[in-house]
């Protein structure tokens, strides 16, 4: 069989085995290895196309009409948000099973959540703008249930929102479709872009309109300002859901769609020095400061972190903005280490919810005695995520100063960036500080309440939170093969 | 990997053994104080090893590819070689006291921990060769230090600890910044090319430079706690425990000077306006610090301001070293022997408060006062660092001041000899030499208010302690203290060399002739700063700063000035509440200036503001559209199609309204459909039906009829 045949399981085996699942009845232990094995062996068939793929062929499913195929592919960056998600995947999902033990409809939860599991490697896989549209309307689709999960008001409300949101998103995106497959050499992603110096038609401005439009509608997903109301409120959702797809597989969907809509099919030379450039790199800085400042004065455990989201994906925007190998190297590198960082410190909030039901951070009064590991890894993210040397956080975000500070030897407003960045970073030592203090400097006689029953969570939850910790730290002290992977693919050598 | 693998084994060691301890603690507590001890022995061995085979080999190197990215760089040469060895020395004297010192203390695994983890970093700062290694070293150090701060938990420690970890990360994030300048325009960061570098740059990048030179002065000035961002530094200090404010003063501080020293020799070689800039706020952090320490009833407090006054004299020092250009050996050759000197002393002074502590568990001098009255050990060694510290000649503190004062009354003969103006010079030498002057004062008051006067009450049971402390204690507390009494007692035969050793860091030269410590010239000096002294002890402090109390005894007052204060100073009109209480308040605006945290508090409230306002800009934006243009419509609700009978009758009823709008109603048209009228109400009869079925009367209402029909029915058949 060829090897690019095999690029088709990865997206239907969970989308398959995800709606098959409610009809099978099994009881919930079956259920859970059905679903491990399901989603692993999904896991291993994508790495084995990671590492022996063909990136010059892909797959064509099929023809829709004339040039417009809908196929398949995995090239260098597809690689990167592939090994992400294919690699969080399994964990989340042994994570979601000890959350979800006492909830209730789990089977249809889980039988979204592994839908969900397909589509984004499809959009991560997509060879073509076209494909990855689609894709990227279909996780719309299908993550809305999983919002509304709980099934309050509240979450109804939120999944609206957010369905308003993309819809409305997708809209200003299929714009940018139409004038790029009728414009662009193809719209097959290619690294520098298809649509070539002229533009669209010419007309420079147009160009740049539609990109901006464009960049906006992507960026919806990726909660850019002024569009990121749905991602705080969307925190109601079951936090295997906020963790995984709120700060990984959705949001960074969005962001990967601006860096393929950027680098692949505008191509960074038609934007470079513009006026767009200037929006979009002022855009994301706003976000940045926006998404910071409100993180501080959050008081919510899991809303704080979606703010906190909110900001670092406008990181990973900021140095795809950049507009050169540099940025795009430095937003691959964060989209990485922020996904391992902050799906970490979420399955943290997540597990104090499930242990001890508390959701606000004035309530975590000396927990870290209680719940060693939980708080040990937390600590970890929370100084990764303000950027502290020898943890990831800080090897992004140096990347992402140093691509400013390149780009701003011709630009000279990039050199805001490293402004903003700063100001960022003092915020997230605020509001990640306040929570780690708080829990392991309770203050003399005012520990938390609960006392002896808390305690850290059984190893599904454990063993995850500990995996990502020790990567944040390997990353941290070890990251050249990464980094040199990585340049290589913003250098468009893959 | 390359290079000499010593400087490897004495950066790691401390973070391999504060984990080992850490583990060995939660087993065995006795086992894990003795290991502790071992560790910062065993380290203080790996340093020495390290400074035996650069006295054999020369200068030792070892770079460490890839880690964190860009790679380490370790280096050991002459003074790295100085301030690896004070810090591994102070390390181990400190956890050879903090056996005792924390016998009944809660969490000692955790401060342990962090205590090793700081001791690594701390080499890794003063052993780095590129800044970028000094940056990593320098962020953990600050974190892993803050533990120490807080260790109490009370409510005076949670607050300083707050606000150093504030500081500590602004001043990280500044110092990052200046580092990214840095390596934009020179593309090094290693410190002995970056000068080489920023020379090539200097005209075509000078503001850049400049900017970084700022912001690194500003992070490594944050630990050091340089004026304007010492705040933290009087709030911390004091309510860490007594070993760990003795590393916080002598060494921690000493690596945000490292930084700047670096700052100074590296980017800003011999540059006279960078000289102004660092001697400026040498002098406030200088005068300012002695002024705060004057107010201070505090053990611990008085001592960590004096060692911001302190970190002042030795900010004057590099300053002068960069005006003086070429000639700068004095300078030079004072800021590093001061630099050791401070070390060594607050070593001895914070440990022994740290005794009075341990015993007392109070640190107001009005608690305290006449504890070490009979204890002649606890005694002397205080003395000995008070004498040190006030630059009293004979010991130590004496010689690196006044190569300090000969590099200011030089640079003012060199200005004399250009015919330039010297005004501004004499008055920064009077503020050296009065600050000296205060800095015996404040000590006098000290060690009259601990070791020579009585206590007002507790006296017999003070001095019926005679186990005050350990002979672990004793040892580390007195080792520190005999060196500096050697050092003092023979400062050609130590400092000189030590200095020697030190002095190519920072590009001095060996003077052209050996200066004469106790030339009358120089003994002038410390004649006046003697008579300041006592001119402000006895006509300042004892009688402005300590009144009568209820009882006609003298006790230490707090002077807080505040706006009750003054209105109380100025309806009595006395010369000395005036002048106490306006010199009062000088103290306090220095000791309270929080620029820094104003700054954090005003960029969140403002960003905030403007979030808040763009929080849910395209919510509202939904929210009107769904409200006007987008609006559903009330009238056809889905519940609301009533029967088909309704429905017929209402079409019908609907049809007949239309022909008489256009006809009869002409005027007044009626829109509402026949049909929504009747399923409306017969909806609401519904409703109504329902509710009645459901209710009880009307269950008793049918039970009451039953009845009845039955009553009529058995009537009938009767009838």
């Amino acid at each position: 069989m060829n090897i690019n045949t095999l690029l088709v399981f990865p997206v239907v085996l969970p989308i398959l085995g995800g709606a098959l699942m409610p009809l099978l009845h099994l009881p919930d232990k079956k259920r859970n290895l059905y679903l491990e094995i399901l989603v692993l062996l999904t896991s291993a068939i994508t790495l084995y196309c990671v590492a022996f793929h063909d990136p010059a062929e892909g797959f064509v499913l099929f023809h829709l009409t004339g040039n417009l195929d809908f196929a398949l592919r995995l090239d260098g960056m597809g690689s990167v948000f592939t090994c992400i998600v294919a690699l969080l995947w399994p964990l989340a999902t042994l994570y979601a099973f000890e959350y979800m033990r006492h909830e209730e409809r789990t089977t249809s939860f889980f039988a979204f959540y592994t839908c969900t599991y397909g589509v984004t490697l499809g959009i991560a896989m997509s060879k073509n703008l076209l494909t990855m549209y689609l894709f990227y309307e279909l996780l719309t689709l299908i993550s809305v249930y999983l919002v509304m999960h709980p099934m309050t008001k509240k979450a109804i409300r939120a999944s609206l929102s957010y369905l308003y949101y993309s819809i409305g998103g997708a809209a200003f995106a299929f714009i940018s479709l139409v004038f790029i497959i009728r414009y662009g050499m193809g719209n097959t992603f290619t690294y520098g872009g298809v649509l070539g110096s002229a533009g669209v038609g010419g007309n420079s401005n147009l160009t740049l309109l539609i990109y901006l439009m464009a960049f906006w509608g992507f960026g919806v997903k990726a909660a850019v300002f002024p569009f990121q109301g749905w991602l705080p409120k969307a925190s109601v959702a079951p936090t295997p859901v906020t963790a995984l797809l709120h700060a990984v597989a959705v949001v960074k969907a969005g962001a990967f769609a601006v860096m393929r809509l950027t680098y692949y099919c505008f191509g960074p030379d038609v934007i470079r020095g513009t006026w767009a450039h200037y929006a979009v790199m002022a855009i994301a800085m706003i976000t940045i400061i926006y998404g910071s400042t409100i993180a501080v004065k959050e008081t919510h455990f899991k809303r704080r972190l979606a703010y906190s989201t909110v900001s670092n994906l406008s990181y990973i925007l900021l140095g795809a903005t950049m507009m050169s190998p540099l940025g795009l190297l430095a937003g691959l590198s964060h989209m990485v280490i922020h996904a391992v960082m902050k799906i970490g410190a979420f399955f943290g909030a997540g597990a104090v919810l499930h242990q001890t039901g508390k959701e606000y951070i004035d309530e975590l009064d000396g927990i870290g005695y209680r719940m060693p590991v939980v708080f040990v890894t937390f600590t970890i993210f929370s100084l990764s995520l303000t950027g502290i040397p020898l943890f990831g956080g800080f090897i992004s975000k140096w990347n992402i100063a140093a691509a400013a500070m390149d780009c701003g030897r011709d630009f000279p407003f990039a050199y805001a960036a490293v402004a903003v960045l700063l100001y960022s970073a003092l915020m997230t030592g605020i509001y990640t500080m306040t929570i780690v203090v708080r829990a392991w400097f309770p203050g003399k006689g005012e520990a938390v309440s609960g006392g002896k029953e808390i305690r850290d969570p059984s190893w599904h939850m454990k063993l995850p939170l500990i995996l990502f910790a020790v990567v944040i730290i390997v990353l941290g002290v070890w990251s050249v093969p990464l980094m040199r992977v990585l340049g290589d693919i913003a250098g468009g050598l893959y | 990997m390359s290079g000499n693998i010593e400087l490897l084994a004495a950066v790691l060691f401390p973070f391999l053994a504060a984990f080992v301890s850490y583990l060995i603690g939660r087993a065995n507590k006795q086992l894990r104080d003795r290991f502790v001890q071992g560790s910062v022995i065993a380290e203080m061995l790996l340093i020495l090893w390290c400074v035996l085979s650069y006295f054999q080999n020369g200068m030792l190197e070892l770079t460490v590819q890839d880690f964190c990215m860009q790679g380490l760089y370790f280096k050991m040469d002459g003074f790295r070689v100085l301030y690896g060895t004070i810090a591994a020395l102070m390390w181990m004297m400190t956890g050879i006291f903090s056996r005792e010192y924390f016998a009944h203390y809660r969490n000692r695994n955790r401060y342990y921990l962090f205590y090793l983890v700081t001791l690594g970093a701390t080499i890794g700062v003063f052993l780095s060769g590129d800044l970028y290694t000094t940056f990593i070293f320098f962020e953990i150090m600050s974190l892993t230090s803050f533990v120490w701060v807080v260790h109490d938990e009370k409510e005076a420690a949670m607050k300083a600890g707050n606000i150093y970890l504030a500081i500590a990360i602004i001043g990280g994030m500044v110092l990052l910044m200046g580092l990214f300048l840095l390596y934009n325009a020179t593309g090094t960061l290693r410190m002995d090319e970056i000068h080489e570098a920023v020379t090539a740059v200097m005209d075509t990048k000078r503001i850049q430079i400049y900017a970084a030179g700022a912001c690194m002065l500003f992070g490594f000035g944050a630990k050091a706690g340089m004026f304007p961002v010492h705040i933290w530094l009087p709030m911390a200090h004091p309510v860490a425990p007594a070993p760990a404010s003795a590393l916080l003063s002598g060494v921690l501080t000493k690596s945000g000077v490292f930084g700047i020293l670096i700052v100074s020799a590296e980017i800003f070689r011999h540059d006279p306006s960078w000289g102004m800039l660092v001697l400026f706020l040498g002098v406030v952090t200088m005068f300012g610090g002695a002024l705060i320490a004057l107010f201070s009833v505090d053990l611990k407090r008085t001592l960590a301001c004096s060692s911001m006054s302190q970190i002042g004299f030795i900010l004057v020092g590099t300053g002068m070293m960069e005006l003086l250009g070429e000639e700068n050996a004095l300078a030079v050759r004072g800021t590093i022997l001061h630099m050791v000197n401070h070390s060594m002393i607050k070593l001895v002074l914070f440990m022994a408060a740290g005794v009075v502590y341990m015993n007392l568990h109070a640190l107001n001098l009005n608690e305290i006062r006449g504890f070490g009255k009979r204890k002649p050990l606890l005694k002397g060694m205080f003395l000995m660092g008070a004498l040190s510290i006030g630059g009293v000649p004979g010991w130590s503190g004496y010689v690196s001041k006044t190569l300090l004062h000969e590099s200011i009354v030089e640079y003012a003969h060199e200005l004399a000899h250009h015919g330039e103006p010297t005004l501004w010079i004499h008055v920064i030498e009077w503020v050296f030499l009065f600050t000296g002057g205060m800095t015996l004062a404040y000590m006098t008051k000290l060690f009259a208010a601990v070791f020579l006067e009585e206590n007002l009450t507790r006296q017999k049971e003070f001095d019926a302690k005679k186990k005050y402390m350990n002979r672990e204690s004793v040892f580390a507390i007195g080792v520190p203290t005999i060196l500096l009494v050697i050092l003092g007692f023979t400062p050609y035969l130590t400092m000189n060399r030590l200095a020697d050793l030190a002095q190519g860091f920072l590009y001095g030269v060996s003077p052209e002739h050996a200066v004469h410590y106790f030339s009358l010239e120089n003994l002038k000096g410390a004649v006046i700063s003697l008579i300041i002294g006592s001119v402000v002890y006895f006509g300042f402090i004892r009688t402005c700063l300590m009144a009568k109390n209820a009882n006609g005894q003298k006790e230490y007052i707090e002077v807080v000035p505040n706006v009750d204060l003054w209105e109380q100073q100025l309806e009595h009109l006395s010369l000395k509440g005036l002048l106490t209480t306006a010199v009062a308040s000088i103290a306090a605006l220095i000791d309270h200036m929080k620029p820094m945290l104003l700054v954090v508090d005003l960029s969140i409230a403002v960003t905030g503001f403007f979030s808040m306002v763009l929080d849910h800009f395209v919510d509202s934006v939904v929210l009107f559209f769904r409200s006007t243009t987008h609006r559903s419509k009330t009238e056809l609700h889905l519940d609301l199609i009533g029967s088909r009978v309704s429905r017929t009758l209402g079409r019908f009823l609907d049809s007949i309204v239309k022909v008489l709008n256009v006809t009869v109603l002409r005027n007044n048209p009626r829109t509402k459909s026949f049909v929504v009228t009747f399923a409306e109400r017969e909806d609401i009869l519904k409703k109504t039906n329902r509710m009645i079925s459901a209710s009880l009367s009307f269950g008793l209402l049918l039970t009451v009829l039953g009845l009845a029909f039955t009553m009529i029915y058995l009537l009938t058949s009767i009838l």
